[in-house]
């Protein structure tokens, strides 16, 4: 079932067209990421989904409801992680959620329930200025969650923290969406939106210029995984051997052995090195290559994702 | 209620700040209590009389002010105006009302000497005209010219007070110091709109399920609330630690409340317009103090040029300041300050008018 879907969002800000033509749909429990450079416009497309800037064109539908005509009920829905630690400093951990789960209507037993899902009920008494990066990143996400919504939406939610918070975000927002919460999810870091995210899409200078899973990302660019084999015998016989397993797309002699361009190389590693053993080929070294995100990023953009 | 819930907040951060604290209670308390102690021995108590003051008025140490009847003198003792009225029809037994503090306490003993000396006088003067044959007018003159140097006392003060004997100035600074404390410290905490804005926690609320018309309408209900706070803490602290009297209660709270709404009102605009904290201070203290400095706060009303009387009345300052005296000085009532009230509450509508607008604006984009 889709639970968000925009359309068209288009948003510019006096001569800057931040966001043109952006379109996308995100279904229960699917974890979508948003991948683009700084300032792509990611923050700008977010804050038109979650009803916090006006938008110049588009739409946005939570769950079927309008946020242009029924914005208070759209909004109900979404949980929001901005990417600044949008909290009050002067204030600890529990108040601050206390405030905002009087403004989402969730009840006390929710603030205590999400201090212990991010994993801050033993600081919880102490102001939020006092908390550590990674602590004051997680109050920030905890806030989303306050209400149990159904899209929940995070703007570079592990922006500068350490990694065991890191990790902790990452883990909360994977339990979240296996428990069937729709996430919209933005990042720098392309390790994370590999780890996390079913489905991703390109977002650069204001246009979506791709989307798909990873593996739809990489074969629609003509990426292919690889396989380099270093081996001690026969190479002749081996490339023979190796060509004619099922997957393998082509065998080419690579310095001391031998580089295979395979569909999956996870799923028919054990098949190469299986007929070269039996076949008294010794191997010395195994390298596969999995052209990842950031390859897909740097063919679509001519940029690193990260400057 | 999301309104309370968003004003709270902002009281409760502004009270939690150590550094705000001492600016909303120590120092215009304080201020008070200098400018109490400075001016204190300049002033004469004042005793409220019905009917003829005889020989009061020629007491150097009280100043008489006549009253029409009874019961405005018991109002004006009740509010606190004068400390003490005397009510003296033909032939009945004075009566004396005072309050129970510490100028009702020593004009009781004035009053209570100069009508026995009052009543001495007139007995000599029978006996004088009994014995001599002498008209009486002719005899109080001669006991009138019999002087009886006064005895001698030397005195030497023992021990520390916290304050003064005869302390009864405080009055003058406190009404002052309550305008400009709600004014500036509204401007002035109006960096805590200013930080909420810029930490995107404005953002983050309008993300929530509350309208921006909430959102506004919670910030503004927080600043009022602050400036309501700082007043009464100026109005009730002075008024139990230093005996302030503020006149008719009614007309203060009245005029307390509307000057806590222009302040908050200020407050809400410049929260809006400023992008940073450190300017919104800035702008908070020169603006809270030279329009302080212009409604009379600084140097008395009484002392403005024409021309400087008419810039007064133009700043919500000017307005709230002859509010108060006239209260405190002149015996006013709710129903005499209805103009000043009127004009304060106009103040406030059109700045909390133009706040609402600048802050969404500045929210929503
Ligand atoms: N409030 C704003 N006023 C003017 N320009 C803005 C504003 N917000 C964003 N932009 C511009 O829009 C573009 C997209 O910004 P943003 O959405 O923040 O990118 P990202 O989140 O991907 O880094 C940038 O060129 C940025 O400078
Ligand atoms: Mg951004």
């Amino acid at each position: 079932m889709t639970v968000l879907s925009c359309s068209g969002l288009r948003r510019r800000f006096d001569d800057v067209v931040a966001v043109d033509d952006v379109s996308f749909t995100i279904a229960e429990g699917e974890t979508y990421g948003l991948l683009g450079p700084n300032g792509a416009g990611k923050t700008t497309t977010i804050s038109m989904i979650t009803g916090v800037l006006e938008r110049d064109a588009g739409e946005v539908f939570v769950d079927g409801i309008a946020m242009s005509t029924h914005a208070i009920a759209a909004k109900r829905l979404v949980g929001y992680v901005p990417q600044e630690l949008a909290l009050y400093p002067d204030l600890t951990g529990r108040e601050n959620l206390r405030f905002f789960a009087n403004l989402y209507g969730a009840g006390r037993e929710r603030v205590d329930h999400v201090l212990d899902v991010v994993g801050l009920t033993e600081r919880a008494g102490d102001l939020a200025r006092e908390y550590s990066g990674g602590m004051k990143r997680r109050l920030n996400v905890a806030i989303g969650l306050l209400h149990e919504p159904r899209l929940l939406v995070l703007d570079e939610p592990t922006a500068g923290v350490d990694p065991q918070s890191r990790n902790q975000i990452i883990e909360n927002v994977r339990e979240l969406a296996a428990q069937g919460m729709a996430i919209l999810y933005t990042t720098h870091y392309m390790e994370e939106a590999e780890r996390l995210c079913d489905r991703v899409g390109v977002i650069d200078s204001g246009h979506l210029i791709a989307e798909g899973t990873r593996r739809e990302l990489v074969e629609r660019l003509g990426e292919r995984d690889r396989i380099s084999l270093l081996l001690d015998g026969d190479l002749g016989h081996a490339t023979a051997v190796l060509g004619a397993i099922a997957n393998v797309r082509g065998v080419a002699p690579h310095g001391q052995g031998l580089e295979l361009v395979v569909d999956d190389a996870r799923e028919c590693l054990p098949a190469v090195l299986a007929a070269i053993s039996t076949n008294g080929v010794v191997v010395r070294s195994v390298e596969v290559t999995e052209p990842n995100l950031e390859t897909v990023f740097l063919h679509l953009t001519g940029k690193a994702l990260r400057e | 209620m999301k309104v309370l819930s968003i004003g709270w907040i902002n009281v409760h951060r502004a009270l939690r700040d150590r550094t705000g604290l001492f600016f909303l209670v120590a120092l215009p308390l304080m201020l008070v209590f200098v400018i109490g102690a400075a001016f204190g021995g300049a002033t004469t108590p004042v005793v409220g009389v019905v009917g003829d003051a005889g020989a009061l008025s020629a007491e150097p140490a009280v100043q008489v002010r006549n009253f029409p009847d009874e019961s405005a003198l018991r109002t004006a003792v009740e509010h606190g105006e004068i400390s003490a009225g005397l009510v003296r029809t033909n032939g009945d037994t004075p009566r004396l009302l005072v309050r129970a503090d510490r100028t009702g306490q020593q004009l009781r003993m004035l009053v209570t000497t100069s009508l026995t000396r009052e009543a001495n006088r007139i007995a000599a003067g029978e006996f004088v005209s009994a014995h001599t044959g002498l008209d009486r007018t002719t005899a109080l003159s001669v006991v009138d010219s019999v002087r009886v140097a006064p005895v001698e006392v030397r005195v030497s003060t023992a021990g520390r007070v916290l304050f003064p004997e005869g302390y009864s100035g405080f009055d003058l600074g406190a009404s002052n110091q309550l305008i400009v404390f709600t004014f500036l410290n509204a401007l002035t905490t109006a960096a805590y709109l200013v930080e909420t804005r810029r930490l995107g926690v404005t953002r983050r609320m309008l993300a929530t399920p509350t309208s921006a018309r909430v959102i506004v309408a919670g910030e503004a209900l927080g600043r009022v609330a602050i400036a309501l706070l700082q007043g009464l803490i100026v109005l009730v602290g002075s008024a139990l630690l230093f005996g302030v009297r503020w006149g008719d209660p009614f007309g203060a709270a009245a005029l307390l409340c509307a000057f806590a709404l222009v302040s908050g009102g200020a407050g809400l605009l410049l929260g809006a317009v400023c992008r940073t904290q450190q300017q919104t201070t800035g702008a908070g203290i020169l603006l809270g103090l030279s329009l302080a400095a212009f409604g009379g706060c600084m140097v008395p009303l009484e002392f403005f040029s024409p021309v400087l009387r008419k810039v007064a009345f133009a700043t919500p300052h000017g307005w709230a300041n002859d509010g108060f005296s006239t209260l405190t000085r002149r015996g006013g009532d709710l129903f005499t300050v209805a103009p000043h009230l009127a004009v304060l509450v106009g103040f406030a509508a059109v700045l909390f008018s133009l706040g609402a607008w600048t802050l969404r604006r500045a929210v929503t984009r």
